[in-house]
């Protein structure tokens, strides 16, 4: 019994010196490094390996277009968060350990915050995909960057759609109790009740929940106009689809970026047909977006989800940054980025001074089994 | 190892093998478009290649055919068993602890990362050890007190600028009174009845802290926690909240131990064995018991008020049942009851998956069955306590 | 409409309950006779709603009709799950019978958490979609709706507790399995293969999980790999509360808490329903602590 003793507290020992030492094995020769950090597991794990794909597939152009001078190789490090606070630092700290340069994430509001300050205290550029709480950007972090709307701007969005193009006067909200998804309701019950329209009850469900139908029961007693679903992912957003079809609601649903997804439209079928969501704009016929299609569906096989087109376009914001600069130093680097105006594949790219890169939010409607653009909430156009 | 053992185990590996395999294809050869056994038997080829080696491994060990490397190593490690046992305790202590001291300068950022919450979760095994070790009271909410603490000093530095060290006493002192609270109900139940219940509360904590937004901020959790300070040196780098975590583990395991070989250690171990011959002999079994869930959750509060301030920022995913479990198991694994057999069980469950981190979507597959591998192999745990005996209600 | 809003609930009610209770028979008749808090029994769940919708879209690729679909898959992934089971009692528990109950209930967790990521690495991490063509629609009555799917899982879950009581009260199987339940020793020396039975009744727990993970899939219209942690608490829950090891009180226990979630939802708030939940589950269990019907467990001393 002793020998397995020193033999695991040897090994132990090992394990956590070898972690350690990690740094000391890389050559000079210089790599590129650039991490990862999302929901590789857990219930968001759609949308995590979508951010993932969207960064390998970003490194994969660049390095077809003949790479980064300076560098012969620029490597990807995904790291699993689980949209788990704890696990993001952990996996941001594995980060640093890896020497990256750059990270790309992570994907829930409450997994950026925290691993934003400890990437911060090494000055590793963060941008982030998904994170769309508005104070990702309000904490006068140098290098935290944001491709994805925010949610300040996407509730006055949804609630504009609701009352100039669908003349809503009532409206039932319902949210998972999530960091993002609480505060984009909330915004969206406080827009709504200042444009006039009646918020029958904002009522909440919890995430991971799979049976809804006491609060639609709620709903349907309550005869509201359009139902905002506001939750976490797209696949309890089909379970509430399909739960609110089957008893007979026939209120406008409208959900949000999380909710919207192909999967969505996958597993909800007939039930998800009318539905609306918003999103960054995404122009799928910009070549842009159509080459990034085409090289995403080769490699993985899959459409390209919802937020791998923002992560590509923060993967690739930051490559040419360093491109342009010339080197990874984040301070030159930082300046690079402000300076970009490109066209990605997610939409027109410009950074502005707190990190920020603008919403052009649109409503999306599902037609014919996929989602169409409908609206767009700064022309206040259909299309 | 006779020609008929050997046989038998051959047989049953072979028969286990076609079990995976009928278990493993429907999971992965139906499809819509067809039967498919291509992925199937690539999985499957892995596996059978793993066991048989292992068998053969197996077999020749028994046969006797390594003892060339055996016997050399068995007696060096017999060599060391033995200085072990000569050199008195505290040296081996002073030498674990300098260790302990030099690491961080030694190692780089993300060991640090993993040591402090080794030292984080050894507080917890260390006090959940008392509760299920030492009491035997089988407890699945035991992270509802460390989420206490840890809100305990996130709400006091926000509301009332408290500082740390204020709030360190606090926050142990708030999660004993959870402790108590969730602790009374349950002194009637045995058992499992008690296991339930307890992971009830566990998850009614993580329901409140989750839902109750006007007093803890919901999902969105407290952010800006502050760091120490100590006469003007704020504890920013990470290294020098080791130190803190440190001079925390030190003293719980110091409480630890005293308490383990005090009358209450011995009060506490007697109720486990048999609880109606304890309080026939004049134990007090309801005030011990409240005093093992509440100086349990002491210990948990502390390592949660330091978890806030290391992370800066608390919310409620942190305190999950997920978690209640795997403090159990680093308890179970290491040995219940036995302080250094926990210390081993949070090393093995916390350094170990970090280290199979390069694994990424096998490592939590590796960890399960690592975890049900070891209990099998060694269900007493990895360095149990020399004084344990058999719970009187498992007694056959 | 109050009444409507009542009755409505109430149909969603017995509905959660029903899945709840099978999900909560197997529990409660492995701790019956091992007093083992199965942690895994969540996951044989899932893996019969995989396994389900497997079945169903390659049999409907087949060209088969969709009730035959659903039948045999319905008696294809009971088969599995208890084909499964019984594996997972072989590898993971029969060896540790003689050692603490701590170590069984770890090495049932650390099974729980290797199935649950064997089904997410095998079958991917999105949501897996049920072709729910097959048992969409229902009737409206006024302000209340009942959908089809609902009345057959009432009616599934009744026939399987029908179907479970014949067999465990009036078979020598279920005979044996009381037997054993009530005392291993002596039923052991009138010549019952503990052994044997133990696997059985595993294999008929998973079975009827199974049965509740199709079901689920079918109304809900997805799975997904983690879907089976957090009904096997709710549902060990349940068999705690109706008296654990009790067959019947196993039933009861998943109809209430499947009830006060439904109500607390719906009268209450959505957020808090797990805690009425929970809570009911510690009222009584203070009252009452051996649950609403009794326990019934192998306790006796020799």
């Amino acid at each position: 019994m002793k020998r397995l003793l020193v033999l695991v507290v040897a090994l132990a020992a090992l394990g956590l010196l070898l972690a350690g030492c990690g740094g000391e094995e890389k050559k000079a020769e210089q790599v590129l490094k650039i991490g990862t950090m999302s929901p590789l597991t857990g219930p968001y794990a759609a949308d995590g390996n979508d951010i993932r794909q969207g960064t390998e597939i970003a490194v994969e152009v660049i390095k077809g277009e003949g790479g980064i001078p300076g560098y012969s190789d620029i490597l990807v490090f995904p790291q699993d968060t689980a949209c788990d606070p704890k696990q993001a630092v952990a996996a941001a700290n594995k980060l640093i350990n890896e020497e990256v340069t750059a990270v790309v994430g992570a994907y829930c509001s409450s997994s950026t915050i925290p691993s934003s300050d400890t990437l911060s205290e090494e000055n590793i550029v963060m941008l982030t995909p998904a994170s769309t709480n508005p104070k990702v950007t309000e904490r006068g972090l140098p290098y935290m960057f944001r491709t994805c709307g925010r949610d300040d701007h996407q509730a006055p969005a949804a609630v504009k759609f609701m009352k100039e193009v669908e003349n809503v006067k009532s409206v039932f909200i319902v949210d998972d109790k999530t960091t993002y998804s609480q505060g984009l309701a909330e915004g969206v019950a406080v827009a709504a009740k200042a444009a006039g329209i009646a918020v029958l009850e904002h009522d909440h469900v919890n995430q991971g929940d799979k049976d809804f139908s006491a609060v639609l029961t709620k709903v349907k007693a309550a005869n509201p106009d359009l139902f905002y679903i506001s939750l976490q992912n797209s696949a309890t957003g089909a379970l509430m689809v399909i739960q609110a079809k089957r008893m007979g609601i026939d209120a406008i649903l409208m959900g949000q970026d999380a909710v919207y997804h192909p999967k969505l439209v996958e597993i909800a079928k007939g039930a998800s047909d009318g539905m609306y969501c918003t999103f960054g704009a995404i122009d799928k016929d910009a070549p842009k977006y159509k080459e990034f299609q085409t090289k995403y569906k080769a490699k993985t096989g899959n459409e390209p989800g919802a937020y791998s087109a923002y992560s590509f376009d923060s993967a690739m914001a930051y490559l040419m940054a360093v491109k342009a600069a010339g080197t990874t130093d984040p301070a030159k680097v930082r300046e690079e980025l402000l300076k970009l105006d490109f066209t990605g594949a997610s939409k027109q790219l410009k950074y502005v001074e707190n990190g920020d890169s603008g919403s052009n939010y649109t409503v999306y409607r599902v037609s014919d089994g996929k989602f169409t653009p409908y609206w767009n909430s700064l022309t206040g156009e259909k299309y | 190892m006779t020609i008929h053992e050997s046989k038998k185990l051959w047989i049953g590996c072979g028969v286990g093998l076609i079990w995976f395999l009928i278990l493993l294809w429907p999971l992965l050869g139906i499809t819509p478009e067809g039967l498919e056994f291509g992925k199937t038997f690539k999985v499957f080829g892995y596996v059978a290649v793993a066991a048989v080696f292992i068998m053969f491994f197996y077999q020749v060990k028994e046969a006797g055919h390594l003892d060339m490397v055996g016997t050399p190593l068995k007696s060096a490690t017999g060599v060391v068993g033995q200085v072990y046992e000569k050199t008195p305790r505290w040296i081996l202590l002073a030498i674990v602890l300098a260790l302990a001291i030099i690491f961080p300068l030694v190692t780089g950022r993300y060991a640090h990362d993993v040591s402090i919450s080794v030292l984080i979760y050894i507080c917890l095994g260390l006090g959940l050890n008392i509760v299920v070790g030492l009491a035997g009271l089988l407890d699945l909410g035991y992270i509802a007190f460390y989420g206490v603490g840890a809100y305990t000093y996130a709400l006091m530095s926000l509301h009332f600028g408290l500082s740390f060290w204020i709030c360190l006493p606090i926050s142990a002192l708030t999660a004993a009174i959870a402790g108590c609270i969730i602790g009374y109900p349950t002194l009637r139940m045995r058992g499992d009845y008690l296991a339930i219940v307890t992971l009830g509360f566990g998850e009614i904590v993580r329901l409140i802290l989750n839902n109750w937004m006007a007093l803890t901020n919901g999902p969105n959790g407290i952010l800006s926690i502050p760091r120490p300070e100590l006469f003007g040196f704020n504890f920013k780098p990470l290294w020098s909240m080791y130190y803190v975590i440190l001079a925390i583990a030190v003293f719980t395991i110091l409480s630890v131990y005293r308490l383990n070989y005090s009358r209450i250690g011995r009060a506490w171990e007697a109720i486990r064995e048999d609880e109606t011959a304890a309080e026939l002999m004049g134990v007090n079994t309801f005030l011990l018991k409240l005093l093992a869930y509440a100086m349990g959750a002491t210990f948990a509060g502390f390592a949660g008020a330091f978890f806030a301030a290391r992370m800066k920022f608390v919310g409620p995913e942190s305190f999950s049942f997920l978690e209640s479990a795997m403090v159990l198991a680093m308890v179970v694994l290491g040995g219940m009851g036995s302080i250094p057999g926990v210390i081993l069980g949070v090393l093995v469950l916390v350094a170990l998956p970090e280290m199979f981190r390069g694994l990424e979507l096998y490592r939590m597959l590796v960890f399960g069955g690592v975890m049900t591998l070891m209990m099998l192999i060694r269900p007493a745990g990895i360095w149990p306590a020399k004084r344990v005996g058999r719970r009187s209600e498992e007694a056959e | 409409m109050d009444l409507e809003f009542f009755i409505q609930q109430l149909i969603n009610g017995i509905t959660l309950g029903g899945v709840y209770a099978l999900i909560a028979l197997g529990y409660t008749m492995v701790y019956g006779i091992i007093q083992l808090i199965n942690f895994a029994h969540g996951e044989f769940f899932a893996a019969g709603g995989y396994m389900g919708v497997i079945l169903i879209s390659y049999l409907a690729a087949q060209g088969l009709h969709p009730y035959a679909c659903l039948a045999i898959a319905l008696v294809l992934a009971m088969g599995y799950c208890a084909l499964l089971a019984m594996a997972v009692e072989q590898l993971a528990y029969k060896p540790l019978r003689q050692a603490s109950r701590l170590a069984a209930l770890l090495s049932a967790l650390g099974m729980s958490i290797f199935l649950q990521n064997g089904l997410m690495l095998t079958q991917g991490v999105y949501d897996k979609a049920y072709p729910t063509e097959i048992t969409s629609g229902g009737f409206e009555w006024g302000l209340v709706s009942v959908s089809y799917m609902q009345i057959f899982i009432v009616a599934l879950t009744a026939s399987l507790l029908v179907g479970l009581n014949v067999l465990v009260f009036k078979t020598r199987i279920g005979r044996a399995m009381r037997a054993t339940s009530q005392d291993k020793i002596m039923s052991a020396l009138v010549g019952i293969n503990s052994n044997r039975i133990i696997a059985i009744t595993f294999a008929i727990g998973a079975g009827l999980a199974a049965a509740a993970g199709i079901m689920v899939g079918l109304y809900y219209g997805s799975v997904s790999y983690s879907m089976g942690f957090v009904p096997g608490i709710k549902a060990f829950a349940a068999a705690v509360l109706g008296g654990i090891g009790n067959i019947t009180g196993a039933l009861i226990g998943g109809l209430i808490i499947g009830m006060v979630e439904i109500f607390a939802a719906g009268y209450i708030s959505g957020e808090y329903k797990d805690v009425f939940a929970f809570i009911i589950l510690i009222g009584v269990l203070y009252f009452r602590p051996t649950g609403i019907m009794g326990e019934n467990v192998d306790d006796t001393r020799v």
